[in-house]
């Protein structure tokens, strides 16, 4: 197969082993004002996480403070973050790496 | 205040005294002249648009130079309508409203704003008492905004728990 100068498809994921191959991470902040149930809600809507994972990634933020929500390429993280910014989520983004 | 299942919708049904309708029609309005001011001139506006890069803040005014206006316009639009279903005359009695499931999310999120204002407004970092010791006596427009910002939770979790039920607690 020809090789070609194309970057690579950069999968969105929230797997914890991929994260070294794949440059930023959108992280939600706790925020007291926002009810839990929302925030899992909007996780669920608008990431298309299961129920259960939903509800784990948002506790994980309430307990810990903050959360890594989804990671790749730097442009869809930014589209991540004004959306979250849409619901009235605290987001913000940074290379993985950091 | 009572909300139930839109059945043909997907959305939920919501059913207000004719004070609870003006209450939030006149925080609707608010909210959207809230959000027709300019960047930075209020604190409840870094609260809505916070910055998307912790410690940079020229990328952080690069996002927003891409991303307020639209992201203001569906915050106004949701306010608006949310202003424009509640706004009644006196004595109606109560108000009754039907939301397909992408009105509701206008509504959930106008909610959310308006909860992040009022919380700005008085002060409510609900999970740092330690930290924020009240130093000045609670004026008579911050217990009302505290108990708006109560009650406007309380709408909301109602709203959640039609939509996303199994959430229930």
């Amino acid at each position: 197969m020809a090789q070609t100068i194309e970057r690579p498809d950069v999968r969105e994921t929230t797997d914890e082993a991929s994260v070294t191959a794949v440059p930023w991470v959108t992280i939600v902040w706790d925020d007291p004002v926002n009810l839990m149930t929302y925030v899992a809600y909007v996780f669920r809507s608008y990431f298309g996480f299961p129920r259960h994972e939903a509800e784990q990634l948002m506790l994980r933020v309430h307990n810990e403070g903050r959360a890594v929500v989804a990671t790749g390429d730097r442009e869809t993280m930014e589209r991540h973050v004004a959306a979250m910014h849409g619901y009235g989520l605290q987001a913000t983004l940074r290379k993985a790496d950091e | 205040m009572i909300v139930s299942a839109a059945q043909d919708l997907g959305g939920v049904r919501i059913v207000l005294e004719s004070e609870e309708a003006m209450l939030l029609a006149e925080f609707a309005g608010q909210v959207v002249t809230v959000l027709e001011q300019d960047a930075h001139t209020d604190p409840a506006l870094d609260r809505l648009f916070p910055d998307a890069y912790v410690d940079d803040a020229a990328a952080s005014d690069e996002f927003r130079r891409y991303t307020r206006e639209d992201l203001a316009q569906s915050k106004r639009d949701a306010a608006a309508a949310v202003r424009d279903a509640t706004s009644t005359e006196e004595d109606r009695g109560i108000v009754d409203i039907e939301l397909d499931q992408a009105a509701s999310w206008g509504w959930l999120t106008f909610l959310t704003d308006l909860r992040l204002i009022l919380a700005e407004r008085t002060g409510i970092l609900a999970d740092e008492p330690d930290d924020d010791p009240v130093t000045e006596p609670i004026t008579e427009r911050d217990g009302y905004m505290r108990a708006a910002y109560e009650w406007v939770g309380f709408v909301q979790g109602s709203m959640l728990e039609v939509l996303d039920p199994t959430n229930e607690r």
